[in-house]
C-alpha cells in the first residue's frame, strides 16, 4: 500500500521521515520517531505527544514488550498519532497490536495486509478492556456483557 | 459446574475458526514452521518426539459427565483410546493428526471446551483444588475467582506473547492443595474481618532448573481489584523479564534479581494508575459469574457412621480405600472420592476411553455429574452419598480405579518422561513403575504412611521433583539415564524444597534406593510421624549414610 512515510534506521530526521529517537530529538518538526518495543514508555511518553508518527519495532513475534508500549502511549500519555508496528510481524499478531492501539503495520504485501485485515475482524468481542475497548464487557450494557 | 454464555460459546467457536484458518494457511506453505509453531502452542499443540500432542484446557479441573464422555469420544475418533491427565489438571491426547486437530476443537467447543493457551508463553491455565466447592476445610469458594481470571487471561491483547509461560495457582482452603508457593502467581482467599474475601499473593515461586518458593507482596486485597493488580503485575513481567535466555525467562527471575522489595514497589508504582479503572470488578460481576455455577441438588443426608463402620470392618481393602480416598465433604451425608489412575504397570496420569466412560458414568449416578481431575493426575468424584461409597470402590475396582493409595508412595506424580517428550534427557514411566511393583503390599504402603513421590524426566521438572517428599530427577550422563534423588520437598502451606542427596543413580538401583531411603525413616520416626517430619527433624544425614554408606552393596554403584 502507498506510505507517505519513509522509515530511515540512521539518518536527520526530515519532514516525511521516520527516524531514531536521537535524530527526532534533534529535529522534531514534521518528522516520525521510531523505537524499539523495549523503550520505556516513561521516557518518550511525555515527548512523543506531538509526533505525527511513532514506530515501534517487534525484533520477533513472540516479543510483547512493544504491546506494553503501545497500550501505554495511548491510555497513559494520550499519544493519538499514527503508531505503526514493524518488523518481524505476521498478519495473526495484528489483532493484537490493534488492540494495544496499533494503527498501522508493516507488512510484506498487499496479500499478507488483506490476511491481517480478515485477522482483525474474526473475533467479534473479547473479555478485556484494551485501548480499543476502554471498558471490558462486564462494564458495558447489559446486551454486550459476557 | 460452569455454565457458558452465548458470548462465551461464540468466542470458542470463533477461536476455532481462527485456529482452522491458521492450519490451513500452515498447510498451503503461506506460514512458515516458525509462525505457526507460536500459533498452534496458543492452541495447545506441540510436535512431541513421537507424533504431535494435544493439550485439552480443563479450566481449575472441572469436567462435567458429557464432557468427559466427549473426550472418551475424541480418543476413540482421532487418538488411541486413552488420554493423560496433566499435573496441570488438564487433559492431553499424544497421536492427533495436524490437519484433524481443527476438528478435534470444534468438537471440544460443541461440549464448551477448547484448548486456548494450555502451552505458549502466555497465561495458562489456572489450577486450584480439586476439592474446592466441597471440601470441609474451604474458607470461601475459589471456583468464580478462578473463573473470573480464566475471562480476563483468555486471549489477552497485551499478555499473549509474555518472556515465558505464566502459571497461576489459587488456594481457598486451610490446607493447600494447589501448591501455591511454586507458581509464577500463588493466591491464597481468605476471610477479612467484614466477611468478605481477602487475597494473598505470592511471586515468583517456579520449579524447574531454578526452583523458588514464591515471595510474598501483597496481603488483603479485596476482590474488586483482583484484575487491576495482576495487570500491574504481568505488565511489569511483560516490560521486565528477560528474553535473551529462555532459562532465565520466568517471573521469579526477575524477583529474585529485582528483589522481591523492588519487584513489589515496581507492581505498586504500575497498580496506581490502574486501581479503580474500568478493569474494577463490581460485586455485581462477582455474583453473576458466581451464578453461572448452578448449584447442586443437594438432598438432607445424615452421616452414615455406623453403616460405613460396618462396612469397613468387614473389608480391609474397603477400609484402606476410605482412610486414604475419602475426604471429609461441606455437607453431611456426602463424601469425596479419589480415583486413582496410579495402578501398578499403568503410566500415572493416562486413562483409556473406557475409563473415561465409566467414570462419567459414576458421576451421574453418584453425584450430580460433575468430575474434577487433580494435580496428582487422579479422578475426583466430589458428591457421592456416603451410603454409595462401597458401590463406587466395588465399580471403581472394576475398572482399575480402584486402588487405595491416594497420597501413598505408589500415588506418584510422574512426566510423560523420555518416552513421549522431546525435552526429557530420561524415561520416568518405568521408574515409576519399578517403584509400584516394589512397593506392592499394601500394609507397608499404609504403615509408611502419607508420601509423595514426584518424577521428572528432566530438569523442566514437570513432575515436580522438587516438592516431592522423595523427588526423581532424569539426568544424562554421557548418554546414559540416571536419576538423581532428592527428600524433604513438600507442595502443600508449609512448602519446601527438596535437597539432593548426592550422586544420581542408574535406573535399575533406584527402586533399591528408596528401600534404603524408607528403612532410615522407619528406623527414625517417633510415634506417628510422617516421612516428611522425620527428615525435618532429624536431616538428610543419616539418609545420605545408609544410602552411600561404606558398605556399599554392589548393586549399589555410583554413577560419578
Amino acid at each position: 500500500m502507498d506510505d507517505e512515510w519513509t522509515l530511515v534506521e540512521e539518518g536527520d530526521a526530515a519532514p516525511g521521515l521516520i527516524a531514531s529517537l536521537d535524530a527526532w530529538r534533534q529535529n522534531p518538526e514534521g518528522a516520525g520517531v521510531w523505537v524499539e518495543g523495549d523503550t520505556a514508555a516513561e521516557e518518550i511518553g511525555p515527548l512523543v505527544a506531538a509526533a505525527p508518527v511513532v514506530a515501534v519495532r517487534f525484533p520477533a513475534i513472540v516479543d510483547g514488550r512493544g504491546l506494553s508500549l503501545g497500550a501505554l502511549l495511548r491510555s497513559r500519555y494520550g499519544f493519538e498519532g499514527e503508531l505503526r508496528a514493524f518488523g518481524d510481524i505476521i498478519p495473526d499478531i495484528t489483532e493484537y497490536m490493534h488492540r494495544c492501539g496499533f494503527n498501522a503495520f508493516v507488512l510484506p504485501d498487499r496479500e499478507q495486509a488483506e490476511v491481517a485485515i480478515a485477522c482483525m475482524g474474526r473475533m467479534s468481542d473479547h473479555y478485556q478492556a484494551s485501548v480499543r475497548q476502554p471498558k471490558p464487557p462486564f462494564q458495558e450494557p447489559t446486551t454486550r456483557r459476557p | 459446574m460452569y455454565q457458558y454464555s452465548a458470548f462465551d460459546q461464540r468466542f470458542v467457536e470463533e477461536r476455532v475458526e481462527q485456529y482452522r484458518d491458521q492450519t490451513r494457511r500452515y498447510l498451503a506453505g503461506e506460514l512458515t514452521d516458525d509462525q505457526f509453531l507460536q500459533l498452534r502452542l496458543r492452541n495447545g499443540l506441540y510436535i512431541q518426539r513421537l507424533a504431535p500432542m494435544l493439550r485439552i484446557a480443563v479450566p481449575y479441573g472441572l469436567l462435567t459427565a458429557a464432557q468427559l464422555r466427549a473426550l472418551a469420544e475424541i480418543t476413540r475418533t482421532y487418538d488411541k483410546g486413552y488420554a493423560h491427565l496433566s499435573t496441570r489438571q488438564n487433559v492431553q491426547i499424544n497421536w492427533p493428526e495436524l490437519r484433524v486437530v481443527p476438528d478435534i476443537l470444534a468438537d471440544l467447543a460443541a461440549v464448551q471446551m477448547h484448548c486456548i493457551q494450555t502451552s505458549g508463553s502466555c497465561i495458562r491455565n489456572i489450577t486450584t483444588d480439586q476439592f474446592a466447592g466441597v471440601a470441609a476445610d474451604e474458607i470461601v469458594d475459589p471456583r468464580p475467582y478462578c473463573e473470573l481470571m480464566r475471562q480476563w487471561s483468555t486471549y489477552h491483547p497485551e499478555f499473549d506473547w509474555l518472556p515465558r509461560k505464566f502459571k497461576i495457582a489459587v488456594n481457598a482452603a486451610q490446607a493447600d492443595r494447589a501448591a501455591i508457593h511454586v507458581h509464577d502467581i500463588g493466591i491464597n482467599i481468605r476471610a477479612g474481618d467484614d466477611g468478605r474475601p481477602r487475597f494473598d499473593f505470592l511471586v515468583g515461586g517456579g520449579l524447574g532448573r531454578t526452583p523458588v518458593i514464591g515471595s510474598l507482596i501483597r496481603e488483603g486485597l479485596p476482590e474488586q481489584h483482583l484484575l487491576t493488580y495482576l495487570e500491574a503485575i504481568l505488565r511489569v513481567y511483560n516490560r521486565y523479564g528477560r528474553r535473551d535466555n529462555k532459562y532465565k525467562a520466568r517471573i521469579k527471575i526477575l524477583v529474585r534479581a529485582m528483589t522481591p522489595e523492588k519487584f513489589r514497589a515496581q507492581v505498586d508504582a504500575e497498580w496506581e494508575h490502574l486501581r479503580g479503572g474500568p478493569s474494577t470488578v463490581p460485586e455485581e460481576e462477582i455474583e453473576r459469574i458466581k451464578a453461572c455455577f448452578v448449584p447442586h441438588p443437594y438432598e438432607d443426608l445424615a452421616d452414615e457412621t455406623h453403616l460405613l463402620a460396618r462396612q469397613r470392618l468387614a473389608d480391609p481393602a474397603f477400609n484402606a480405600w476410605m482412610r486414604n480416598n475419602v475426604a471429609p465433604h461441606n455437607r453431611p451425608g456426602y463424601a469425596i472420592v479419589t480415583l486413582s489412575t496410579k495402578a501398578t504397570g499403568v503410566p500415572p496420569g493416562d486413562v483409556t476411553e473406557e475409563q473415561m466412560d465409566a467414570v462419567a458414568d459414576f458421576a451421574e449416578r453418584f453425584g450430580f455429574g460433575e468430575i474434577r481431575i487433580s494435580h496428582e493426575q487422579n479422578f475426583i468424584l466430589p458428591d457421592v452419598p456416603q451410603k454409595h461409597l462401597l458401590a463406587v470402590y466395588e465399580l471403581a475396582c472394576d475398572q482399575a480405579l480402584g486402588q487405595a493409595n491416594a497420597g501413598l508412595l505408589t500415588d506418584m506424580i510422574c512426566c510423560p518422561g523420555g518416552d513421549f517428550c522431546s525435552l526429557a534427557n530420561a524415561k520416568s514411566i518405568p521408574i515409576a513403575e519399578a517403584i509400584q511393583r516394589r512397593f506392592d503390599d499394601y500394609d507397608y504402603l499404609h504403615d509408611l504412611g502419607p508420601l509423595d513421590v514426584n518424577i521428572s524426566g528432566c530438569m523442566n521438572a514437570c513432575g515436580h521433583h522438587h516438592v516431592g517428599h522423595i523427588g526423581i530427577l532424569g539426568v544424562d550422563k554421557r548418554g546414559d539415564e540416571f536419576y538423581q534423588i532428592s527428600i524433604g520437598g513438600n507442595q502443600a502451606e508449609d512448602a519446601s524444597l527438596g535437597r539432593i542427596l548426592g550422586p544420581s543413580f542408574k535406573r535399575a538401583d533406584v527402586p533399591d534406593v528408596i528401600d534404603r531411603i524408607l528403612a532410615v525413616y522407619v528406623d527414625n520416626r517417633l510415634d506417628g510421624e510422617p516421612f516428611l517430619h522425620t527428615v525435618r527433624r532429624i536431616g538428610i544425614e543419616p539418609f545420605k549414610t545408609h544410602v552411600y554408606g561404606v558398605a556399599q552393596p554392589p548393586a549399589l554403584r555410583r554413577a560419578g
